[in-house]
């Protein structure tokens, strides 16, 4: 076992991992924060997308122990129930969700890509988005919400 | 496979914070006593699907930050050091302007999540045909610096690479930095992939291509193939044909032809062989095409 | 058009926030004290008898808890018909396809249990396989099921009018051979559940898009009466169809282990083992035959269909059943017969999938149609405008339409700028295409079909509505929260739903062929009534009315035409509840089919209860040198009778497009002498947001009568009209009919070179 000490959602937090455990799998197993999802564990779907040290990254394929002194940032971390996310707002407001599996990892995405560009055009949001797989919303109202958001960030909200 | 695995087999986790404490952990055979491992978006996927026995321990470099650059010398040329994501390469405006295909390519590797990870050291050190940097890289005339606890060698990249998913690297070598020299900079390359889907997909044809002319008669050529042959290769025959030739309509097709000829595609999910030797011929005289206009692309930086 | 307070209009869904935040639990992310976690061992051979399975080392291996193999199931098979009952949870005796689960493990922790199951040993006899329905079909075939005779699974026939006097009295007749693929639903998340046996009996967490239907597989496979089995369900991740109506070889050993062990056990499966096991679409051969009359009126079709089945029959008689009763529409039809096999191979199941049936023979009547029109001369939209069915109609095997806005919704489509790009895309390699199709609502099929509400009066005027009808990300829930609350006069906020809990919510088959808001909305709005009247009774006590008097508006009830009789829904509820030594006010309603007439075996009369229609075009750009081809803008002009929520109905139809697009252009499994070659996301390729076409939504709004508020269903039919629109767009851009899905790049290639000799 090894330990580590991780900040996740701002919060300081030491475990012990295994080698061979994944970040996702410590995330949602250890620390109990089942938004980040499993829909392939191949780095090929972004359901389980977290942003590490910044950048967003498949945490199924980062094993946790890499995470020692690093930063995570999960879906429970972008905004909560009581202060939603513009992102999280626009995708409530404007349809972004349908089964909400992919979600989780879509408003990670979503809000990563918003960060680095306020104000990004229809394809920079697709583009930004191309390593979440959704089969429910055909991207449309996802795409719509981003937007949305962008504008409403824009326009004074959260950042 | 008989069970589907979604926990990863064991193994032991290191990850030295220097070159000379990464060569301690490798001792032994690579791939079965170590593997070393950056971005990890190759080697975990292998890991999970148990495609080959688990190595004993996994040698994570990520901590050896003098490994992690991008640098252009006017003189030397462009170095990449083996820590350097392929998203910092694709967005490198140093690389964008001096080495267009490489940014390109780079560029059209998967999507963000595991650009923001992947190296493009392990992208070549993967060694998949289909890798989209490779091709891109071999018309830039890209050598590979590696070292290990005996010393360094530079090694081209056309040798770099010898058979599918395997490379010339010996047990305790490990990549240090990748070479492409000045001699290769300049807007004339590019890189065109061709997949059904606009992101994520391997390429089913990968082309790059490096030109330069001069008064209408090509100085020099280079061509890049991927996902046509065991290892990324280049198109020897085909730039033969069009180096020192009159650039026509005539002399581009007949280079894609000869490429096209000069390749060993195989059948396979991604595509039949004779899908891919006509894909290569068309993408061929795009690529030179390409790199005569003068026009660029696009880039990301 | 009615004013409604919520009705019609685009409300936020009512768990949008629990997914924004990531707080809605699915199956995976439930757990429980001493939970043990099963692993399945599959079936490296498509075809093998099973000679002995050797347990021993996997059972003390250190953390393994239980072992089981497809004997410790008594024998038990389940099917979707009594009949039809052929598959076991385990394979037994021989394994059918590759990765057919052949044994199970629990431990304490799925490590151990991955690394168990590969020590049971099992030894195999290889059998010769069978990978081609039409190879199977032939006598000597090898044979999936031992006394099944050619390898048929199931046969469905249909024989309307006089096809044979009709193509003699025909222009032109054409045959033409179709093929749809193989492709799948699709879902993200994985089949995954948690399962308990106790002394309260079973209680399974899954990921179930008809809890009820694994409830009676549980009992009958647990032998337990109904009354013991507890289906709950979390959130799920999707569903489309297939798999996840169904029960899998984990639910029945997580649930076969907890009773052995008594503690809870999970499963989850991951997404090579979905794409290699799952159930699939069926992979349609079909032999089109059509008449028609030189001013294109259509006169007959004849269709011969070759399902191929995979291993079992699952739910196959009714796709063949589908695929034959809903292809006459959405065009006038005088003429049909229609000859349906399904045939077994050594592949998985094909089953049920969005836009079940009618996605296989409507493409290829589709298509043919417009191969006809062509040699006619006639216009697309004109040879549609002309054949199209308008209401009221009942087609030949009297299927019966009251509401349809398809010419309606061709008329749109042809003031469109889309439109008047066709056949002006010259050599750049874009075409437009059009088409028109129609899906069922309502879905019926043989066995329980019923929808039932309860609505329980909490004291202070909000309600409790309880539904076994599923959401599984389709936005039912929200939609039918909607519906009791324009019932009863009050806000969203007032209702609240609980999730599908077999024993506390009322039986429900669950969601599929789009039932949910045309009967759970019809069961919801009876109960709603329900509750209204015994409401009412109290009011009309206290202002001395008629009960009948009484309407329930803006959270109000009041007299009609007297509003100063009038008091606050709470207030009503309080005086209710409060009545003498306490009332409880509960309300209750099932839907129900009339009594017409309805002949399984024939086809012959409603498979639902109404029939949306949809009318698209599509716009492609294809590379011609490489046969890269991308749809660029589609506009859908759909009428699903009046959009209950649009923001949802628009979502739906946005995401049953963009599948349809992956099926036509992308996806397909590769399969090689039973082995699926391509196994994973990057390689069986679905849509991601870089693919997609701009989608436009265009409502056609016909009220039908027999929906609630007018409501058909939404978002199926475009699943069917999206391949054939695209193939018309494809012909529109490189001149050639594609007629087997999916048109890759290389079909196009081929073709296109093909062409130029």
């Amino acid at each position: 076992m090894k330990h580590i000490e991780i900040t996740i959602n701002g919060k300081r937090e030491e475990l012990d991992v295994a080698p061979s455990e994944t970040l996702l799998e410590m995330i949602r197993e250890k620390l109990f924060l089942t938004g980040t999802k499993e829909g392939c564990g191949m780095g090929e779907c972004g359901a389980c997308t977290v942003v590490m040290d910044g950048v967003t990254v498949n945490s199924c394929l980062v094993l946790a122990a890499e995470a020692d002194g690093k930063s995570i940032v999960t879906i429970e971390g972008v905004g909560t129930a009581e202060k939603l996310h513009p992102v999280q707002e626009a995708f409530v407001k404007h349809g972004g969700s349908q089964c909400g599996f992919c979600t989780p990892g879509m408003i990670v995405s979503g809000t990563y890509l918003l960060k680095k560009n306020p104000r990004p055009t229809e394809e920079e949001i697709r583009e930004g988005l191309a390593g979440n797989f959704c089969r429910c919303t055909g991207y449309t109202k996802i795409i719509e919400s981003v937007e949305a958001a962008a504008k409403m960030m824009g326009e004074g909200g959260d950042s | 496979m008989t069970v589907f695995y979604r926990r990863l087999p064991k193994f032991e986790y290191v990850s030295p914070k220097s070159l000379s404490e990464a060569w301690e952990f490798m001792q032994g055979t690579k791939g079965i006593d170590y593997q070393v491992f950056a971005g990890g978006t190759d080697v975990i996927p292998k890991l999970k699907r148990r495609q080959n026995q688990a190595p004993k321990c996994l040698i994570d470099i990520k901590g050896i930050h003098e490994l992690d650059y991008i640098r252009y010398d006017a003189n030397a040329g462009l170095a990449i050091g083996a820590l350097a994501s392929v998203y910092s390469v694709a967005h490198s405006c140093l690389v964008s302007e001096h080495h267009p295909a490489l940014a390109s390519a780079a560029g059209k590797i998967a999507a963000p999540q595991i650009q923001h990870r992947a190296t493009v050291a392990g992208n070549i050190c993967n060694a998949a045909p289909s890798a989209d940097t490779a091709p891109a890289l071999l018309v830039l005339d890209a050598t590979v610096r590696c070292v290990s606890v005996s010393g360094e060698r530079i090694i081209p990249l056309k040798d770099f690479f010898t058979g599918p998913l395997q490379t010339a690297l010996s047990d305790g070598e490990i990549v240090k930095e990748i070479l492409v020299p000045r001699s290769s900079a300049g807007p004339d390359s590019c890189y065109f992939k061709l997949s059904p889907r606009r992101r994520l997909d391997l390429a089913v044809v990968g082309v790059a291509a490096f030109v330069r002319a001069n008064n209408g008669v090509c100085e020099e050529i280079r061509l890049g193939l991927g996902s046509v042959g065991r290892t990324p290769l280049r198109a020897l025959s085909a730039e033969s044909s069009f180096r020192n030739a009159r650039i026509t309509e005539e002399s581009i097709e007949l280079a894609a032809k000869t490429a096209a000829e000069g390749c060993w595609p195989r059948d396979s999910i991604r595509g039949s062989a004779a899908y891919r030797r006509a894909m290569v011929r068309v993408l061929v005289a795009r690529a030179i095409k390409q790199c005569l206009s003068g026009k660029p692309l696009g880039t990301l930086c | 058009m009615e004013k409604y307070s919520v009705i019609g209009k685009s409300v936020p869904r009512v768990d949008a926030v629990q997914k924004a935040t990531g707080d809605a639990k699915f199956a995976a992310d439930l757990s429980l004290p001493g939970m043990l976690w099963c692993k399945i061992l599959r079936s490296p051979h498509p075809h093998a008898k099973i000679l002995n399975i050797d347990t021993g080392q996997a059972e003390s291996h250190p953390g393994v808890k239980a072992v089981c193999t497809g004997k410790d199931f008594g024998g038990w098979t389940w099917g979707f018909m009594p009949q039809t009952r052929d598959e076991p949870p385990l394979a037994v005796g021989k394994v059918r396809y590759q990765g057919e689960g052949v044994a199970a493990v629990a431990a304490v922790d799925e490590e151990t249990a991955e690394e168990a199951a590969q020590l049971i040993r099992v030894d195999y006899e290889e059998l010769p396989g069978v990978f081609d329905p039409e190879e199977a079909m032939k006598p000597g075939a090898p044979a999936v099921h031992d006394h099944v005779q050619n390898n048929q699974s199931w046969e469905f026939h249909m024989d309307f009018g006089d096809v044979e006097r009709a193509f003699e009295e025909s222009d032109i007749v054409r045959e033409d051979r179709f093929e749809t693929g193989r492709v799948m639903t699709g879902y993200l998340e994985p089949p995954a559940a948690v399962a308990q046996y106790d002394s309260n009996g079973i209680t399974l967490w899954g990921a179930k898009q008809s809890p009820y239907f694994v409830y009676r597989h549980m009992a009958a496979c647990f032998n337990l009466p109904l009354n013991k089995i507890r289906i709950i369900q979390p959130f799920i991740g999707a569903g489309f169809g297939g798999t996840k109506n169904d029960s899998v070889a984990g639910d029945f050993c997580s649930v076969l282990f907890s009773k052995r062990t008594g503690r809870p056990v999970k499963f989850v499966y991951n997404m090579e083992e979905v794409l290699k096991t799952a159930r699939r679409r069926h992979n349609f051969i079909i032999h089109s035959k059509m008449g028609m009359k030189k001013d294109g009126t259509l006169m007959a079709i004849q269709q011969k269909s070759i399902a191929e089945g995979g291993a079992y029959t699952a739910i196959g008689p009714l796709t063949l059943y589908l695929s034959g009763a809903l292809t006459t529409l959405p065009y006038k039809l005088p003429n049909f017969r229609y000859d349906a096999y399904r045939i077994f191979t050594n592949h998985p199941v094909g089953a049920a999938m969005r836009g079940h049936g009618a996605t296989h023979t409507r493409f290829a009547a589709e298509v043919q149609m417009d191969i006809i029109a062509e040699e006619l001369g006639i216009d697309a939209m004109e040879v549609r405008l002309k054949n199209a069915v308008t209401a009221p109609h009942e087609t030949i095997n009297k299927v019966t339409v009251k509401s349809c806005g398809l010419t309606e919704g061709l008329k749109t489509l042809r003031n469109t700028e889309l439109w008047h790009r066709r056949g002006k895309g010259g050599a750049s390699g874009r075409g437009v295409g059009l088409s028109a199709a129609s899906y069922l609502g309502g879905a019926r099929q043989l066995g329980h079909q019923s929808c039932a509400a309860v609505i329980r009066l909490c004291e202070d005027g909000t309600v409790n509505y309880l539904t076994g009808a599923t959401d599984c990300g389709q936005g039912s829930d929200t939609v039918l929260i909607q519906i009791v609350a324009e019932e009863m006069g009050l806000r969203m906020e007032d209702v609240s739903i609980k999730r599908v809990d077999t024993a506390v919510t009322p039986c429900d088959p669950g969601s599929y062929g789009s039932r949910v808001t045309i009967l759970a909305g019809m069961a919801a709005q009876r109960a709603a009534q329900d509750v209204k009247s015994q409401l009412a009774q109290f009011a009309a006590n206290e202002w001395k009315v008629q009960p009948g008097d009484i309407e329930f508006r803006d959270r109000k009830a009041f007299v009609k035409d007297r509003p100063e009789l009038s008091m606050s829904f709470e207030k009503l509820s309080k005086i209710a509840c409060y009545s003498r030594s306490g009332a409880v006010i509960i309300g209750r309603g099932y839907s129900q089919y009339g009594l017409e007439r309805y002949d399984w075996d024939k086809g012959l009369g409603n498979p639902g209860t109404s029939y949306s229609f949809t009318a698209q075009l599509a716009e492609v750009k294809v590379d011609l040198e490489t046969g890269v081809a991308r749809c660029e803008n589609t506009i859908l002009a759909h009428d699903c009778g009046r959009p209950l929520n649009p923001l949802n109905v628009h979502a739906q139809n946005q995401g049953g497009t963009v599948q349809g697009l992956g099926q036509t252009l992308y996806e397909e499994f590769l399969m090689d002498q039973g082995i699926t070659r391509n196994a994973s996301l990057t390689h069986y390729k679905m849509p991601l947001s870089t693919d997609v076409p701009n989608i436009e939504i265009i409502d056609i709004i016909t009220q039908d009568p027999d929906g609630p508020y007018g409501a058909k269903e939404a978002s199926e039919g475009c699943i069917v009209s999206t391949p054939t629109a695209v193939v018309s767009a494809l012909k529109d851009a490189t001149g050639i009919w594609f007629k087997t899905l999916p048109v890759t790049p290389e079909k196009i290639y081929w073709a296109l070179q093909k062409k130029k000799e």
